[in-house]
Order: structure tokens, then C-alpha cells, then sequence
């Protein structure tokens, strides 16, 4: 089980903020992205749009992830 | 200093933070809400989010950044959270430099870096609705067409 964090309009699309989600381990965040998708398919069109941080470190599609990891979904920021 | 404060910034004492006897330039840039007016509404204010504790190490890391690249002896950066209303202070950055020019330089650094890096992002709340500034997704009308 990973938790997965959504932020901003991505939380808007997903309808919440954090959901947990079984995963296997060493799954990369590329091949959880369609496991986000089924249960929140507002999310689809976001998705060249957005990036990931795992346990608050950005990190890539081919980036694996292992149960107990904190991964967010991050829409464009727009601080300042 | 590096924060994420819920409100007001007391731009004042920030500077006065960075006053050292070895350095002859203070540059203080101060980010504020500005309101737009589109099709008859306008922002009445803003809404800023933040992913904690990610964006407070990413401000930390811009300062050592800052401290690699120029001779800045001060810097702090001090980004607002919940709700900022026009005309306030939503970002400060204050750097201080022996001699003007990397602190001009430092400061302008920073707010670019800010915008590309830290997870913090706005909203915009209309007289008719909310728009994530960026991401184009919102409960307005004008907004919602383009989903």
C-alpha cells in the first residue's frame, strides 16, 4: 500500500486529497499511473501536465516505488 | 530564514534580519496579489496551497543555491499560505550582499525559482467561481468550457 497525495486542480479533478493504493513492489510511478486512472478518470486529461514527487522528492516515470512511499501528484505550480 | 506563514509578512523585521555589518546592499523583492477583471467579474482574492514538508526544503534549497552561486551573506524567503487578499504580500525574498549586484541578482533568482520548483500553487477566487491559476481547471464558467 502506497499513499498517494493529490494538490491544487488535481485534487479538484480526483474529487480528494489522499487515497491509498495497492501496489506491487518496485512498481514504477509510470505503471501506477493507470491504477490512478481507473478510479479517477477526471485525472486522464491532466496527465502531460503533471509531476510526481515521492516521499517529497520529484521523481520520474521510471522511478520505482515500494509499499509505505508517499507519492503526490503535482499540477503545475504556481507559487508567488 | 525560509517559511510558509498564514498571514500577514512583516516585510519590515525581514529586512532588518538581513542588516550585517559586512554587507552594503540589501535587495528586498516583494511578490503581491494582483487582481484581474475578465467579462464583467474580477478576483476578489487569492488561495494559495502548499505540499508541506516538500516546499519548505525546496525553499531551503534555493537559498543554498543563492549561496553557492554569488557572495549573498543573507537570504530569506518567507511565501504565504490560505487566503491573500489584493494588494498583500503572498512571496518576500530578502538577500543581502557585500556590494549591490548579487543581491539584485539573488532576489530575481529566487521568485524565478519559486515559480518552477516549490509546490505551492494559487487560486484564483472570481466573484463567479475559483480558477487554479495554471492548470486552467476551476468551477467557473469560462474555465469549465475548456475541460
Amino acid at each position: 500500500m502506497i499513499k498517494v497525495l493529490f494538490f491544487g486542480a488535481a485534487a479538484d479533478r480526483a474529487g480528494t486529497r489522499e487515497t491509498g493504493l495497492d501496489i506491487q513492489d518496485g512498481a514504477t510511478l509510470a505503471e501506477i499511473w493507470p491504477l490512478l486512472v481507473e478510479q479517477y478518470a477526471d485525472l486522464a486529461p491532466m496527465r502531460d501536465t503533471l509531476a510526481f514527487a515521492v516521499n517529497g522528492e520529484y521523481a520520474r516515470g521510471e522511478d520505482a516505488v515500494s509499499p509505505g512511499d508517499e507519492v503526490a501528484v503535482l499540477p503545475p505550480v504556481s507559487g508567488g | 530564514m525560509f517559511a510558509i506563514v498564514e498571514g500577514l509578512i512583516d516585510v519590515g523585521a525581514l529586512i532588518a534580519g538581513a542588516q550585517r555589518p559586512d554587507c552594503g546592499a540589501i535587495a528586498t523583492f516583494v511578490g503581491t496579489t494582483r487582481v484581474d477583471e475578465s467579462e464583467g467579474a474580477s478576483v476578489e482574492h487569492l488561495e494559495y496551497e502548499a505540499y508541506r514538508p516538500m516546499a519548505d526544503s525546496k525553499l531551503e534549497e534555493i537559498g543554498a543555491e543563492i549561496e553557492a552561486r554569488w557572495d549573498v551573506r543573507h537570504v530569506s524567503i518567507v511565501h504565504r499560505l490560505g487566503r491573500v487578499d489584493p494588494g498583500e504580500a503572498s512571496v518576500v525574498i530578502v538577500a543581502a550582499s557585500p556590494r549591490r549586484g548579487p543581491a539584485f541578482e539573488a532576489s530575481r533568482y529566487a521568485i524565478g525559482r519559486i515559480k518552477e520548483v516549490v509546490p505551492i500553487w494559487k487560486r484564483e477566487v472570481w466573484s463567479d467561481g475559483y480558477v487554479w491559476v495554471g492548470s486552467q481547471v476551476g468551477t467557473r464558467d469560462t474555465v469549465t468550457e475548456k475541460r
